[in-house]
């Protein structure tokens, strides 16, 4: 596999004939290296994909976050902000949020995270690829924490205004959002335009969750909430992005579960 | 560690006269080939690990259909070249092999790549087209 040195003017046919000889050898053994490192580099890649479970462990814990979206009887009086607990995690009480919600959304990350990274490495021993997966683990952690900030802030007493996206926090589904940004980390870790897909699918459905009132559309659609139905109502934007991410879920592990394993 | 090295200071020309180097944009493709590199198994051990965080040791014999004393000997020189990092140890009772590409790894393998690109874009259809109108 000696390479060929360039530049030696041919100056006769035999000559001319060999060089060219040479040079088709050249681009053909460049041409199979470089079809090998891309088969390799397929193969590793597919080897490794494990994406399906922090997907639909996260469609699992948004499920199970279901009853603290259930509204309960309306209160009066006016809310404060800096409410006692991390509302950028729980939303407003009264539009489907609160402080249970905001503690769940927090141990369920948190477990979810875990929960991915032991995936992962238990994956990659079982097939003999390891998916750099802490990139993901880090940026999912600090998300959380930076979402506590203006709570922290609050609490702690400082006044000044903090510039924060309120719209995003006040449904209590900014954690969805939290995952959408962490999942981009894990799709490029993972180099998958498929997981690319699902994620930029998955964000939509949380920032629409985050900023709007998906029951209105199903409103449109006939949905008319009577009596204690009114409870429900939080519930599509909930639901609708766990759907996304268990349905995603279930199609990448038809694709992986024949992952090989490692003898 | 070049194939085709570039030219050494010692290098002289036919006509004895020292050999000026052709700056780097028109150096030939081959001197950015590296023997340590280019070799078919090592390219490959390197863009598998490349791919992944750690590659195990039984993972990169089955994909490059290499026999466990070849693969050893190819991580070896690799290892001394300070390309991949090898790391022995156990899960469970079974002992482990686990590789890892270094930084330097990654800069070797990128530049090889690149050089077999330009290879094959220097060395391309409308280059054979010309040749085939020197000929005739």
């Amino acid at each position: 596999m000696a390479a060929t040195s360039g530049g030696s003017e041919p100056d006769s046919d035999g000559a001319s004939g060999s060089a060219a000889g040479a040079t088709s050898a050249v681009q053909q053994e460049s041409g199979e290296l470089l079809s090998e490192v891309a088969r390799l580099r397929r193969q590793a890649r597919s080897a490794r994909h494990a994406y399906w479970f922090p997907l639909v462990i996260f469609g699992v814990l948004t499920c199970a976050s279901v009853p603290f979206y259930i509204q309960g009887p309306a209160r009066g009086g006016a809310f404060r902000i800096g409410l006692g607990y991390p509302f950028a995690l729980g939303g407003l009480p009264g539009l489907g949020g609160g402080s249970h919600l905001a503690y769940y959304w927090l141990a369920a990350i948190a477990v979810g995270l875990t929960l991915t990274g032991l995936w992962y490495r238990r994956h990659g021993r079982k097939v003999g690829v390891v998916t750099p997966s802490r990139g993901y683990l880090i940026t999912g952690a600090v998300l959380v924490v930076l979402s506590l900030l203006p709570w922290l802030f609050l609490e702690l007493g400082h006044s000044f205004l903090i510039l924060m996206p309120g719209d995003l926090f006040i449904r209590g589904t900014f954690p969805l959002v939290i995952i959408a940004l962490g999942f981009w980390m894990l799709a490029w870790a993972e180099r998958s335009w498929a997981l690319l897909a699902i994620v930029a699918v998955y964000t939509a459905s949380a920032l629409l969750a985050s900023l709007y009132n998906i029951e209105n559309v199903l409103f449109r659609l006939g949905w008319h909430p009577a009596g204690s139905q009114w409870r429900l109502t939080a519930l599509p934007n909930v639901l609708l992005p766990a759907l996304v991410l268990l349905i995603a879920g279930a199609g990448a592990f038809l694709v992986q579960r024949r992952a090989p394993r490692l003898t | 560690m070049s194939a085709a090295a570039g030219q050494d200071p010692g290098d002289v020309g036919r006509d004895g006269a020292a050999a000026v180097p052709e700056p780097p944009d028109r150096q030939h493709p081959t001197n950015g080939l590296d023997e340590t590199v280019h070799q078919r198994h090592r390219l490959g051990i390197l863009t598998i690990t490349a791919e992944a965080k750690s590659a195990e040791f039984g993972y990169l014999r089955e994909a490059l259909g290499l026999t466990a004393g070849n693969l050893s000997r190819h991580l070896t020189v690799l290892e001394e070249a300070g390309l991949v990092q090898v790391t022995k140890g156990y899960q469970g009772r079974r002992p482990r092999t686990w590789v890892r590409i270094t930084g330097e790894g990654r800069t070797a393998l990128a530049k090889e790549l690149a050089a077999l690109t330009e290879l094959l874009r220097r060395h391309g259809p409308a280059d054979e087209d010309e040749q085939a109108a020197e000929r005739a």
